[in-house]
C-alpha cells in the first residue's frame, strides 16, 4: 500500500504540468511527421513543416509550444494499492498559478458570466478532476490535459434516435465527419477527434474529452470492433480535404478515438470532441513502490 | 507561390492587389484584438468616445500573447492566432467605421466579414495556428498595452512586427474564401457517399 502524499504529489504536478506546456508529446510529433511525409498538398505541406518546427523550437526554448494555454484536465486512474492523502486539485491548482507566473501558462481563466481573469489561471473547479477506479490494476496513472479552447467551439453533441443510428451505425459516421467539416480550420487542424458514444448525454461527452487525452494517438484499440470504427473514421475524414488550419490537403485528423458504453434503449448520445493538433498532455504510471515513469 | 510584404498602414491599393492563396509578410505597427476589447472599443464608439488608436489602415490580429515584463517593458515570450469567428459581429465596425484593412487569425470568418471586405476593401490572413513560439520572433517588440485590466489575453496589445509571416490571404476583397470552398467541397463528398439520409448536425 502507498501512500501518496502531498509532498510527493508537489513535485509531480510541477513536472507534469511544465513538461506537457512545452514538450510536444512523441507520438504526436511521429504522427505530424509521418503525415507531412504523406501530405501531396503544398501549401498544407509547408503549414505541417512550421507547425513540427515550431514544437521543436518550443523543447528547445522551454516555451509554450502554443500561446493559448488551453484548460486543464487532470486524469487519475488507481488501483487498489494506493492511499491519496493530499488535496489533489489544491496541489495541482498551485502549480498551475506557479506555471502560470513563470510564463508557461498565459492567465486565461476567468468567470464565465462576468469574465474577470484573476490573472493567474486560478478559479473555481480548476483544475477538472476526473478519477476512475481499477481494483484490477496495482498503478496509479496521473495524466494532465491542457486542451485547447478554440476547439471547444466545434464541438457537438446529438442524442440520436434508434432510426437515426442506421445501419452499421451510418448516422453515427455521417455526424462525425458532418462536425468535423463544420468546425473546418476553427479546432487548429489536423485535429484529433474524440468520440464518445452511448450512456446519457453527461458520459458521451466526458467519454468524448477523455479518449483523446489519456491515451497515445498512436495506440490502437484493443477493442477490435472499436479499433475497425476509427479505423473507419478516421480514413474518411482524411478524404474530405480540409487539410492543416482548414485551408486544404490531405491531412485533417491525425487519429480518431472512440470511447463506447451501453446505452439505454431509447437514445444514443454522440459526442465529437476536438483536439487541436498541440497534443498538450502528460502522463505518469506510479508503481506501487513508490517508483514512476511518464507515459508521454 | 507568389509573396507579398505589406508595411502598415495599409493602403487600398496593397489590399486590392491580394488573391487568395498568396503569401504576405508585414512590417510595422499591428494591434492584437480579442472579443473583450472588441465589445469595449464599440462600447467606446456607441458613446462618441476616441478610440485609444487609430486603426485607420491596421492590421488586427485575433491574439493574445503570453508577455513578460522586462525592467518596465513589455516583451512578447509566445503569440498565436485565436479563433476569428468568434469576432464576426464586429467586422462591419472595424473594417467600416475605423477603416482596418486587414484582420489576421486563424478558423476564418462569416458571411458578414466578407461583405465588409468586399465592401471596405478588406482582407483576412490566415497565421499558422498554434505555432506561436515562431510567430514570436517578428513579434517580439510590444510598444504599448492598453485595457490591461480585462486580463492579459483580451488587452489591446501593440507591436512592432518585422516581417511577420508567412500570412496566407484566405478571404480577399472580391469575395473568395477558401475555407467556404474547402467546407463545401468537403460537405459535397459526404453527400456523395451517404446522399440525402441521417442528415445532419
Amino acid at each position: 500500500m502507498l501512500c501518496i502524499t502531498e509532498d510527493f504529489l508537489e513535485g509531480i504536478a510541477w513536472e507534469l504540468i511544465k513538461k506537457s506546456c512545452t514538450q510536444l508529446p512523441e507520438d504526436v510529433m511521429v504522427l505530424l511527421k509521418d503525415f507531412q511525409n504523406k501530405e501531396s498538398n503544398p501549401s498544407a505541406k509547408e503549414l505541417l513543416e512550421t507547425m513540427i518546427k515550431n514544437a521543436e523550437l518550443a523543447a528547445i526554448e522551454g516555451k509554450p509550444i502554443c500561446q493559448s494555454p488551453g484548460y486543464p484536465v487532470l486524469y487519475i486512474t488507481s488501483g487498489s494499492d494506493f492511499i491519496i492523502d493530499a488535496d489533489i486539485q489544491k496541489v495541482f491548482a498551485k502549480a498551475i498559478i506557479k506555471a502560470t507566473k513563470e510564463g508557461y501558462i498565459r492567465p486565461s481563466i476567468v468567470h464565465p458570466i462576468t469574465r474577470v481573469n484573476p490573472g493567474d489561471s486560478s478559479g473555481k473547479g480548476i483544475p477538472d478532476i476526473e478519477m476512475e477506479l481499477r481494483p484490477d490494476s496495482s498503478k496509479l496513472n496521473l495524466v494532465i490535459s491542457f486542451k485547447g479552447c478554440g476547439c471547444e467551439l466545434a464541438n457537438k453533441l446529438q442524442v440520436l434516435t434508434p432510426a437515426q443510428i442506421g445501419e452499421n451505425g451510418v448516422g453515427i459516421k455521417r455526424f462525425v465527419l458532418e462536425a468535423t467539416v463544420n468546425a473546418g480550420g476553427i479546432p487548429c487542424p489536423p485535429v484529433a477527434v474524440g468520440v464518445g458514444i452511448g450512456g446519457q448525454t453527461h458520459y458521451a461527452a466526458k467519454l468524448s474529452r477523455k479518449v483523446i487525452s489519456i491515451q497515445k494517438w498512436t495506440d490502437r484499440n484493443p477493442d477490435g470492433e472499436i479499433a475497425q470504427l476509427e479505423n473507419e473514421l478516421l480514413q474518411q475524414i482524411n478524404k474530405l480535404g480540409i487539410g492543416p488550419a482548414g485551408i486544404g490537403g490531405d491531412t485533417t485528423a491525425l487519429t480518431v478515438k472512440v470511447g463506447m458504453v451501453s446505452t439505454h434503449t431509447a437514445i444514443c448520445p454522440v459526442a465529437v470532441n476536438f483536439h487541436c493538433w498541440v497534443g498538450r498532455r502528460c502522463g505518469l504510471t506510479i508503481e506501487s513502490d513508490k517508483s514512476y515513469k511518464f507515459i508521454f | 507561390m507568389s509573396k507579398v510584404v505589406l508595411q502598415t498602414p495599409l493602403q487600398k491599393e496593397d489590399v486590392a492587389k491580394l488573391k487568395v492563396g498568396e503569401i504576405v509578410y508585414i512590417n510595422g505597427v499591428i494591434f492584437t484584438m480579442r472579443d473583450l476589447a472588441h465589445l469595449r472599443l464599440l462600447q467606446k464608439l456607441a458613446k462618441n468616445e476616441e478610440p485609444p488608436e487609430n486603426f485607420f489602415g491596421a492590421v488586427i490580429f485575433h491574439a493574445g500573447p503570453v508577455a513578460k515584463k522586462q525592467d518596465s517593458n513589455w516583451v512578447t515570450s509566445v503569440i498565436g492566432p485565436t479563433t476569428s469567428m468568434r469576432m464576426e459581429p464586429f467586422s462591419e465596425t472595424i473594417l467600416g467605421k475605423l477603416g482596418v484593412k486587414c484582420l489576421v487569425g486563424k478558423g476564418g470568418m462569416g458571411k458578414k466579414t466578407q461583405e465588409a471586405l468586399i465592401k471596405y476593401c478588406g482582407v483576412y490572413l490566415l497565421s499558422p495556428p498554434g505555432c506561436a513560439v515562431i510567430q514570436a520572433k517578428s513579434l517580439q517588440k510590444i510598444l504599448r498595452v492598453h485595457w490591461l485590466d480585462l486580463g492579459m489575453p483580451e488587452a489591446l496589445w501593440v507591436i512592432q512586427a518585422e516581417n511577420w509571416g508567412p500570412l496566407t490571404v484566405a478571404m480577399d476583397a472580391y469575395g473568395n474564401n477558401i475555407f467556404e470552398e474547402v467546407k463545401n467541397r468537403a460537405l459535397n463528398k459526404i453527400k456523395q457517399i451517404y446522399g440525402e439520409t441521417y442528415c445532419s448536425v
